[in-house]
C-alpha cells in the first residue's frame, strides 16, 4: 500500500532575507493520529531545518502552539489532519500580531498587557500564614472559574477584529483575567481594576463580534467577561451618582 | 526588548474585505449595517409625526401612504426584527436568569423578548389607533 500524503502549505518568513512573506509547500506522510504540530514537526526534522514556529506541550495546555490553520485561530496540536479537506492545510502565523519569523509572533503587547491588570490577588492588607487560607464557597467558585482556564495562546487575539484594527484595545483575553479577579470572593482590588478595564481603549471598545469566544480552545467565554466587565462598570458609575458617599 | 530586535518585524494591516472570511464575522456586519435602517426608519417616522404634530392628520396618513415609504418600511421591518433579535439572543448570552440550578439559554430570551415585542407593540397599537 502506498503511503498516504498530506500538504502542508506554511507561511515563510525570514526577516533576515525577505522583505514579503511566502508560501513554502511541504509534503508529509500522513497518519489518521496526525495534528498539524506533528506535520510541523516532521517537517522541522525531515525537510527542512529552517522551519520555525513556537509548540511546547503538544496537549492543550501551554498555549504557545497557536496558528492560523485554514485561516482559522487554532492549536496546532489540537487540529487532526484528517479534519481538513483534501488533506492540504494552510498555515499562517496569527492574525494582528507582528511576525518575527515564519509562524513565531511577537507576544510583547499581550504580556504588557497581561501584566497591566494585575493577575494576581490583590488583598487591602494581607493576612498572616497563621490566619489560614482565604476561603471561598463553590458558589463563588461559580462565579469565575471558566476565566481562570485561559492558558494565554492568544487565539482570540488573532479571531478581535477590534484588535486588527486597535492594538491598543485591551483584548478579549486580558479582560476575562481581569473580570477572573473581579469576580473572585478573595480580591479587593476592584477599585484598582476598574480604571484599568474601563479605560477608552478598555471593554467600551468592543462592538460584541464574538469570535473570541467561538475560537477559545478553553471554552472561556471573553465576550461574556467583556460584557458583565460593561455592566458592572455602568451599574458602579449610576451608584456613585445616586450615591456619592456609599455607592460602592 | 524594542533594542533587541535585529530585524524588522513583519506587520499586516485589516483589510477592508476582512469581514468575508467567515460567517460569524459576515453576521456580524449584516447585524451593524442593518442598524443604518433602524436609523433611516426613525428619521422618516420622526418626519411623520412632525407633520402630525403640525395639524394635518391627513398629510400624515398621506406620507404613510406613498409607496416609496411603504415599502422602506417593510424592508426596515425586516432589518429591525433582524436587528432585534441578534440583541434579544445576545441579551441571553449576557445575562442569562438562574432558575432553580439550571441557567436560561439564549435562545429562551430570545423567544421571550419576542412575544413581549408583540404584546408591547399590540399595545402601542390598540392605544394610539385601534381604541
Amino acid at each position: 500500500m502506498s503511503q498516504e500524503i498530506a500538504t502542508i502549505r506554511v507561511t515563510r518568513y525570514r526577516p533576515e532575507k525577505d522583505s514579503q512573506p511566502f508560501f513554502q509547500e511541504y509534503k508529509v506522510p500522513y497518519r489518521h493520529d496526525m495534528v498539524v504540530l506533528d506535520a510541523l514537526n516532521y517537517i522541522k526534522a525531515e525537510l527542512d531545518g529552517s522551519l520555525t514556529y513556537r509548540w511546547s506541550c503538544r496537549m492543550g495546555v501551554c498555549g504557545s502552539c497557536g496558528a492560523n490553520i485554514d485561516g482559522e485561530p487554532k492549536l496546532t496540536c489540537a487540529s487532526f489532519l484528517h479534519e481538513f479537506k483534501d488533506r492540504t492545510i494552510t498555515v499562517e502565523p496569527m492574525s494582528h500580531f507582528p511576525v518575527i519569523k515564519d509562524l513565531v509572533v511577537d507576544m510583547e503587547d499581550f504580556m504588557e498587557k497581561l501584566v497591566k491588570i494585575k493577575p494576581w490577588i490583590i488583598r487591602k492588607k494581607d493576612s498572616l500564614v497563621e490566619e489560614g487560607e482565604y476561603r471561598q464557597s463553590s458558589k463563588e467558585l461559580d462565579r469565575y472559574q471558566q476565566f481562570s482556564s485561559c492558558i494565554n495562546c492568544m487565539l482570540c487575539y488573532a479571531a478581535c477584529p477590534i484588535y486588527g484594527l486597535n492594538e491598543k484595545f485591551l483584548g478579549p483575553a486580558a479582560t476575562a483575567l481581569a473580570y477572573r479577579y473581579i469576580e473572585d470572593s478573595r480580591d479587593q482590588g476592584k477599585d484598582i481594576r476598574f480604571p484599568i478595564v474601563h479605560e477608552i481603549e478598555g471593554v467600551w471598545e468592543c462592538t460584541l463580534v464574538g469570535e473570541c469566544s467561538v475560537v477559545c480552545p478553553k471554552g472561556v467565554d471573553p465576550m461574556l467577561a467583556i460584557q458583565r466587565t460593561k455592566i458592572l462598570g455602568a451599574t458602579n458609575a449610576i451608584k456613585s451618582i445616586l450615591m456619592p458617599r456609599g455607592g460602592r | 526588548m524594542a533594542e533587541n530586535k535585529h530585524y524588522p518585524e513583519l506587520r499586516k494591516r485589516l483589510t477592508p474585505g476582512w469581514w468575508t472570511a467567515n460567517r460569524h464575522y459576515a453576521m456580524y456586519m449584516v447585524r451593524e449595517w442593518t442598524s443604518l435602517f433602524v436609523a433611516l426608519y426613525s428619521l422618516i417616522f420622526i418626519y411623520g409625526l412632525s407633520l402630525w404634530a403640525t395639524g394635518s392628520r391627513a398629510d400624515f396618513l398621506n406620507f404613510l401612504k406613498n409607496p416609496a415609504v411603504i415599502g422602506f418600511s417593510l424592508v426596515a421591518l425586516v432589518f429591525t426584527m433582524y436587528h432585534a433579535a441578534t440583541w434579544f439572543y445576545l441579551l441571553g448570552a449576557v445575562a442569562p436568569v438562574k432558575i432553580g440550578r439550571s441557567k436560561t439559554k439564549p435562545w429562551q430570551a430570545l423567544i421571550l423578548n419576542l412575544i413581549l415585542l408583540v404584546i408591547v407593540s399590540y399595545l402601542a397599537i390598540w392605544l394610539v389607533v385601534l381604541r
